[in-house]
């Protein structure tokens, strides 16, 4: 190897629980889980991308009914939150400013 | 596909899956699946420019062999790496600058009456070429000075192909991804840390900052300088500065990232650039794995430090200029490099020739200056065109009062992008180390918390990497 190669995830840790593989797979499969019960938003926007037709049609229903159940639960209520605390930043204006030509 | 997208998302999963199951059996097949994967990944652009992956890898590897036989013989090996070099700038040439020349050359044919001969051709760019042509010219001078070791086929193809860098870097080099490929990856708990902390950051700075200041920002002002006021022009400006190291570190981070999950190591790409206090500072922390690949291979090439000032000076400005053209065959990212090269050879001028006794700048008004080069360089580097970027330097000259764009998320997202330049140094080693102590079902819960807060921050849809085009 070369001498000036170095990597940001050259680091040094403890080594001490799951090893690392183990340490990804649950991570990311608890991740996923809740990002499936408080995200699913995301799984429906995704689902609208998706070009129309008879393959990709049931693939939108059923995101969008997950949604819409998992909303009626109120478990987008984080998720809302948060976007309308960052579109109510997005609308900030100063005193006098200008609207956006 | 881009990184920050569910597409990208439900492609990856699958990879890592098959990467740590399947690729468990054997290392070879844990690269085929990668290569594959890769093909997968560029085809989603374009089919048709995965035969030119294949083919672009087949040359370097053929001429690799060449190479390495004459040394054997001890026999010369110019003639096999020129024609290497050139084969690989004719690819670049062709996709990238052939529009170009013809568009330059046209009105002189046509005054000429050749216009009527003409080719009309619109050459489609394929996404990365001036990545792995680049890595695949370093693969053959390494060789030929004896760097490093002719990679095996699977070997190169993957080098060239592998997803992560892929499109945009960073220009990861044969002698540091190659004998990873040799051996059997490893994942520690910090490499998944690390990885998982660079994936979010790079996340949150494309999709919250760079996309944001994009569309509000940005965009408009380059788009109409002249419907814009002095203050939205400065903040367009310092704003671009912010938008491109947060698009650009952004995909950097997210392919180191992403790279350490599938257990390889990638070399830092970034490293605070906007808190250098000199030009040749800048380029130790921006674009690293560029600005490195222009020095060894063609800074060192033009001669280097030999030969005495003018001739460094010379090394300097031409490297630049060269630095500038790789972005594109357009008359702004040649002034961009010119002005570059131009600061830096001036820079060692000033080195060599300072007066003894004359007091030095401080630091913080050195990083002030030399930031303020760098956006006066971007300005070129985003105007659409030479005019485009005189247009906006006049109306910001000109200075009409008013504010309409740069409204306090605007001023925020820029105050932002700075201070992450200014935080300790080793701020995300620390927080690695933290992190990989966490037990899983933590690391688990702090993952899905900040893509759920950044899911709900950003900006609606996902704009190309800045990079891509290049």
């Amino acid at each position: 190897m070369a001498d000036d190669f170095t990597s940001p995830v050259d680091i040094e840790a403890s080594a001490d629980g799951l090893p690392g593989l183990g340490q990804l797979a649950v991570a990311l499969g608890l991740a996923l889980i809740l990002l499936g019960l408080f995200n699913a938003h995301a799984l429906a926007a995704w689902a609208d991308g998706l070009t129309p037709g008879p393959r990709t049609a049931p693939v939108a229903a059923a995101a969008h009914d997950l949604a819409d159940r998992l909303a009626a639960r109120g478990l987008d209520t984080p998720r809302a939150v948060l976007h309308d605390a960052g579109e109510q930043a997005k609308a900030a204006r100063w005193p006098g400013q200008a609207d956006q030509r | 596909m881009l990184f920050p997208t569910l597409d990208f998302g439900l492609f990856f999963l699958p990879v890592l899956i098959l990467v740590w199951t399947l690729g468990q059996a054997s290392n070879e097949w844990r690269k085929i699946i990668l290569v594959l994967a890769s093909w997968i990944f560029y085809g989603a652009w374009d089919w048709r420019f995965v035969a030119l992956l294949i083919a672009s890898a087949a040359i370097n590897w053929l001429l690799a062999l060449a190479i390495q036989r004459r040394l054997a013989a001890d026999a010369g090996v110019q003639p096999w790496l020129a024609l290497g070099v050139i084969a690989n700038l004719a690819i670049l040439g062709f996709f990238k600058y052939f529009g170009f020349f013809l568009e330059e050359l046209a009105p002189i044919l046509v005054a000429a009456g050749f216009g009527r001969d003409l080719p009309v051709l619109d050459v489609v760019l394929p996404v990365g070429i001036s990545f792995f042509t680049f890595q695949g010219m370093s693969y053959l001078i390494d060789i030929a000075r004896g760097k490093t070791a002719p990679a095996s086929f699977l070997d190169l193809v993957l080098l060239m192909s592998f997803f992560p860098h892929l499109v945009a870097g960073p220009i990861v080099r044969a002698s540091h991804l190659v004998p990873q490929f040799q051996a059997v990856p490893r994942l520690s708990r910090a490499m998944v840390a690390g990885g998982l902390i660079l994936i979010l950051w790079g996340l949150f700075k494309k999709t919250v900052i760079a996309s944001e200041l994009a569309t509000r920002l940005v965009d408009p002002a380059f788009f109409d300088p002249a419907a814009q006021t002095g203050p939205d022009l400065v903040a367009a400006a310092y704003g671009y500065a912010v938008q491109i190291y947060c698009d650009f570190s952004a995909y950097s981070d997210m392919a180191v990232g992403l790279a350490a999950l599938l257990g390889y190591r990638f070399p830092r790409n970034f490293d605070q650039p906007y808190r250098a206090a000199s030009l040749q500072d800048f380029w130790r922390r921006w674009h690293i794995s560029l600005s490195s690949w222009l020095r060894d291979y063609l800074y060192i090439s033009l001669g280097g430090n030999r030969g005495g000032l003018f001739f460094i000076c010379r090394n300097l400005f031409l490297t630049m200029i060269l630095g500038g053209l790789w972005h594109g065959a357009k008359w702004t990212f040649l002034i961009w490099g010119a002005l570059h090269g131009g600061v830096l050879a001036i820079e060692r001028l000033w080195r060599d020739l300072r007066p003894a006794g004359l007091p030095r700048l401080p630091t913080p008004l050195a990083v002030l200056l030399i930031f303020h080069i760098v956006v006066v360089g971007w300005i070129f580097f985003r105007a659409d065109d030479l005019a485009g970027a005189l247009a906006y330097l006049a109306e910001l000259a000109a200075f009409r009062p008013g504010v309409a764009l740069a409204g306090p998320l605007m001023c925020g997202l820029i105050g932002l992008g700075m201070a992450i330049h200014f935080t300790p140094p080793g701020l995300f080693a620390g927080l690695t180390r933290r992190v990989a102590a966490w037990p899983a079902p933590l690391l688990g819960v702090a993952v899905a918390a900040a893509v759920l807060i950044i899911d709900a921050l950003r900006f609606e849809g996902v704009a190309a990497f800045i990079y891509y085009q290049f």
